[in-house]
């Protein structure tokens, strides 16, 4: 086998099959689970399966038409017809009913209602009411242009070329997914170049990069614990690929938008020519500060230097958003540290110019590649400095090959 | 055939010049001592060898040429300080080392299997090399020199953290490896294994190259025109003598240019003197260490 696949395996399960890395590949279902059952307490917290009463002095409700039925069926409510506000009250009070919402006669022009409780109508049964209303105010109308008006509009934008759009259809998942999708790249990224980092800082200390250089190359070295590096990453994001598109399809059931979800061709483009290069510079920059610090407690407070940057776009994330064509969002594009974060974030809430995308791309590889060559350079120099840090100015000045 | 051919080197590290125009040459097949105090420069001469660091200026020949990824292969290198892997089993970590020398699963299972259990660590090759003791620890980075059967075999401080019973089984090693033809250079600070081990040496201190030759001939060219005799009695006063040491039950006589060591020894029988030993005085290697150590001292 090839050295420095040698190197990578080695690398790989020295790192995957560990205590502490299955630990923080099981952390994100845990976390999950978690996220999950909040959501669900939160589901309940907002529902209140209590009938829920209405007195209609309108006569729209003459003949009523069942509310369109929701899922989950706990987030319908049964709804019951007063005949006048005493009773309503009395059943109120006899606890019988969460609340009664009283439909004035001018209703219909008016559009007001009079809400009466002890404790607030939570937001479920407050909407299927008002899905109820809506419903019966389309009586009268064709049943699928009632359907139509009830589905509300799909607003779809597509690049001039008609190469690329997005819908509003989207919602907040649309939104949402590359910034998740990017956010758990990052951690993996950032884990697995720590892997990476202590590692050669390890192999510094106790010397076992001496014997490992009497027998492999430090190009072989170094190409072998960025592609174990890269590797590790991978597998971290494939492990949580796998458990989220479980979850997925175990919620799917209880909650139907989640059967929608669509991963977009473009999410999938971003992640192969801008987050993948990015990866490889930063494990390339982990190595680098591996081989130029003296210790690991040194090496974690230079990561601060490669992680700050890349964590900018989510504090400006809001501005972002709200205008996503900006010449911020454009500049933090192209700047090899925030490009990852930036166009997932843009590729949410718009096209993305296909230039811009290119551009990216060609600058964090051209970094990439840059980074790869200064890290071979400095653990030339750097990789037998025991105890002694290997300055920036030597790693450009110093003839290569003279360490 | 040169083994190893040094020639002028200077390797510098900043303001420090760790090897100073340092020269010798390593025959093939022979067991050669590297010498010299702590921080001499012998690590980092050995680093030039190896092409770990490029030297500033002269030369490395390495077994017929200079240093490539094939001859690699060929060479055995264990540090000074231990360079294996803590937190993977002995195992697995003798089995990295040993497919990155070339060797397949099979080779290093049989290498290592044979060599584990001559250092008795056959019971030791399930644990975390972290788990091990020092020694033990020492006997495994051995292990991992040898797995691949080198022609060229450099051991740093070969020693350091044995026991007796082990110091003999690395002793008896070494001379084993010896006798089958491989080149080995022995690099370290304990005068009495270096002298009782190698045939030839090289004195590095402070970078440079102070002694090197046969150590046979080299002893020869320190020892005085003196004798060593052992006895319980007090000598007698004898014409020639220039100087008496006396060292519990053994004496050193300085002898005057004319007189020579038979003379003394048929004096002292003579003088009935009840001898127990009498032999020419040549110094140690530690005597002669120091010595040179001193005079490059000023």
């Amino acid at each position: 086998m090839n050295k420095t696949w040698l190197v990578a395996k080695q690398e790989y399960q020295r790192h995957v099959f560990t205590r502490r890395f299955l630990f923080g590949l099981l952390s994100v279902p845990f976390f999950m689970l978690i996220l999950i059952g909040l959501i669900f307490m939160i589901i309940s917290m907002n529902n209140n399966t209590t009938p829920l009463g209405y007195i209609d002095q309108s006569g729209l409700l003459a003949h009523p038409q069942p509310a369109p039925p929701v899922t989950p069926p706990e987030k319908s409510v049964p709804l019951r017809a007063f005949a006048d506000e005493t009773a309503a009250r009395q059943a109120l009070q006899a606890g019988e009913i969460q609340g009664y919402y009283l439909i004035p006669m001018d209703y219909r022009s008016s559009r007001k209602l009079q809400a009466v409780y002890l404790k607030a109508i939570k937001p479920f049964p407050r909407q299927y009411f008002y899905n109820f209303l809506e419903v019966n105010m389309l009586a009268g109308v064709d049943a699928s242009i009632s359907k139509r008006i009830m589905a509300g509009d799909e607003i779809i934008a597509r690049s001039l070329d008609g190469s690329r759009q997005m819908s509003s259809k989207n919602g907040w998942f649309g939104l949402f997914l590359p910034i998740i999708a990017a956010l758990g790249f990052m951690i993996a990224m950032f884990t697995a170049g720590g892997y990476l980092m202590n590692a050669v800082v390890e192999e510094k200390e106790n010397r076992t990069m001496e014997v490992l250089l009497t027998s492999i190359s430090p190009n072989q070295f170094m190409s072998g614990k960025i592609i174990a590096d890269i590797l590790i990453g991978l597998t971290q994001i494939l492990a949580w690929l796998v458990v989220i598109i479980i979850a997925i399809r175990l919620a799917s059931s209880r909650f139907p938008f989640l059967q929608g979800i669509q991963v977009s061709p473009q999410l999938i483009l971003l992640c192969l020519v801008i987050l993948l290069p990015t990866f490889v510079m930063v494990s390339a920059l982990m190595a680098l500060i591996g081989a130029t610090v003296s210790d690991a407690r040194e090496g974690q407070q230079m990561t601060g230097l490669i992680s700050l940057p890349v964590w900018i776009p989510y504090m400006l994330v809001a501005l972002i958003i709200e205008n996503p064509n900006s010449p911020l969002a454009m500049v933090l594009s192209l700047l090899p540290f925030t490009s990852s974060l930036t166009m997932l974030i843009r590729q949410g809430v718009t096209i993305l110019p296909a230039w811009q995308i290119a551009l990216s791309s060609i600058i964090v590889v051209v970094c990439a590649i840059t980074a790869t060559w200064l890290a071979g350079r400095a653990f030339r120099l750097g990789m037998l400095r025991y105890g002694k840090r290997l300055r920036w100015r030597e790693i450009f000045q110093r003839k290569a090959g003279a360490a | 055939m040169s083994a190893v051919e040094v020639t002028h080197i200077t390797k510098t590290f900043g303001s420090l010049r760790a090897v100073d125009d340092a020269s010798f040459s390593i025959e093939k097949g022979e067991l050669f001592g590297l010498l010299g105090p702590n921080g001499a420069g012998k690590t980092t001469a050995i680093r030039c060898m190896l092409d770990i660091f490029k030297p500033d200026s002269g030369t490395v020949a390495i077994l017929g040429g200079v240093m490539d990824e094939a001859k690699k292969a060929l060479i055995g290198y264990m540090p000074e300080e231990r360079g294996l892997y803590q937190d993977i089993t002995l195992e697995r970590c003798l089995n990295y080392l040993g497919s990155l020398k070339g060797l397949n699963q099979a080779q290093v299972k049989k290498n290592a299997g044979i060599y584990l259990e001559r250092f008795d660590l056959l019971a030791y090759k399930g644990k975390k090399v972290k788990e091990l003791s020092k020694g033990m620890q020492q006997k495994a980075q051995i292990i991992a020199t040898l797995l691949h059967q080198p022609e060229l075999l450099i051991v740093d401080e070969p020693f350091s953290g044995l026991d007796p019973i082990n110091t003999q089984l690395v002793k008896d090693l070494l001379r084993e490896q010896h006798q089958q033809g491989v080149t080995i250079i022995l690099c370290s600070h304990q005068m009495n294994l270096v002298e009782e081990l190698c045939e030839r040496i090289v004195l590095i201190d402070h970078g440079r190259a102070l002694l090197y030759g046969d150590l046979h001939e080299i002893r020869q060219r320190f020892s005085g025109h003196a004798v060593v005799v052992d006895t319980h009695d007090r000598l007698p006063a004898l014409p020639g003598i220039e100087q008496v040491e006396r060292f519990n039950s053994s004496y050193k006589l300085t002898l005057s240019p004319s007189l020579q060591p038979q003379e003394v020894l048929k004096a002292l029988v003579q003088a009935d003197v009840n001898l127990e030993g009498f032999r020419i005085a040549t110094p140690s290697l530690d005597e002669i260490f120091i010595r040179v150590v001193r005079e490059e001292a000023g």
